[in-house]
C-alpha cells in the first residue's frame, strides 16, 4: 500500500474543506490511484458527480502524470478536473 | 527562455490586481514596433445566467511551470525577437475585473498578434486553472472546461470530447 496525499482542485475541492484527502493505493502507478478513486468517490461522496474522474488527470508540481507512470515518491499528487482559465 | 523575454505570474486578487500597463512595459523594446495585448475580464452573463462574480482556483506551482513551457513554445514559433507576458488572477473577482492579461511584443504586428493569440489559447486550454461562477440567484457552479488532453501531444485530440464554446 502506498499512501497518497491528494490535493483537490476545482470541483474536487468541495469534497473536503482541507482541500486534500489521504488515499491508500494498492500499487505504485497513477492508474492504481485512479482505480481507488473510482471506487471511493461514489461510496464516500454519493452526491458528487463521480464521472468527472474520467475527464480528470493527475499531476505533481512539475507536470501532468499519465496513468502508466509511477506515483511520486513523496506521495503528493494533485487531481486536475477539466480546466477553465481565462 | 530567460527572464528578459518572458514574465509569467499569478496575482491573488485579495492583495493585487493585474495591471495591463505592466504587461505593455514588460514586452516593450526599442526594436519592437508591434505590441498586442489580450485582456480577459469577468462577464456579467454566461449561458443565459446572470453572473455576479467568479472565483479562480489555480494549482499555482504547475501553472507557473506551464506558463514557462507555453511561452517557450511561442518563442520557438515566433522568436527569437519576441517578448511575452502572462498574468492570471486568483481568488474572487467581480464583474468587470481583469482575470487574465497576455501580451506579446515583436518587431512587426503580425508576429505580435499571432504570438499573443497562441499564448492566450494555450493558457485557457492547458493551464491548471478553474473558475467557479457565482450567479445572481445565489447559486455557484464550477465551469465545464477543457480536459487536459493536450499535455501529451502524442495523444492528440482523441480524448477531446466537448465543444469549444469557452
Amino acid at each position: 500500500m502506498k499512501q497518497v496525499n491528494l490535493q483537490l482542485f476545482g470541483a474536487f475541492s468541495e469534497l473536503d474543506a482541507s482541500r486534500e484527502i489521504v488515499v491508500e493505493v494498492p500499487g505504485d502507478r497513477v492508474a492504481d490511484l485512479r482505480q481507488v478513486l473510482r471506487e471511493l468517490l461514489p461510496q464516500r461522496w454519493p452526491r458528487f458527480r463521480a464521472g468527472l474522474l474520467d475527464y480528470s488527470v493527475f499531476a505533481d508540481q512539475q507536470c501532468v502524470l499519465r496513468d502508466h507512470e509511477r506515483l511520486p515518491e513523496d506521495g503528493c499528487v494533485a487531481i486536475l478536473p477539466p480546466v477553465s482559465g481565462g | 527562455m530567460g527572464n528578459d523575454v518572458f514574465i509569467g505570474k499569478v496575482l491573488d486578487r485579495a492583495s493585487a490586481a493585474i495591471d495591463p500597463a505592466e504587461a505593455i512595459a514588460a514586452v516593450s523594446d526599442p526594436g519592437f514596433g508591434g505590441i498586442d495585448v489580450f485582456i480577459g475580464k469577468v462577464r456579467d452573463l454566461n449561458q443565459g445566467r446572470a453572473v455576479r462574480g467568479i472565483t479562480y482556483d489555480l494549482f499555482e506551482p504547475l501553472v507557473l511551470n506551464e506558463f514557462r513551457r507555453l511561452a517557450a513554445e511561442v518563442e520557438a514559433a515566433f522568436g527569437p525577437r519576441v517578448k511575452l507576458y502572462v498574468a492570471h488572477a486568483k481568488g474572487r473577482l467581480a464583474v468587470g475585473e481583469v482575470a487574465v492579461v497576455v501580451a506579446a511584443g515583436s518587431p512587426h504586428r503580425d508576429e505580435a498578434f499571432r504570438a499573443c493569440r497562441q499564448l492566450i489559447e494555450a493558457v485557457k486550454h492547458r493551464c491548471p486553472i478553474w473558475k467557479q461562477e457565482h450567479y445572481e440567484d445565489g447559486d455557484s457552479q464550477w465551469s465545464e472546461g477543457c480536459a487536459l488532453c493536450h499535455a501529451d501531444p502524442a495523444e492528440g485530440d482523441a480524448a477531446h470530447g466537448h465543444d469549444h464554446a469557452h
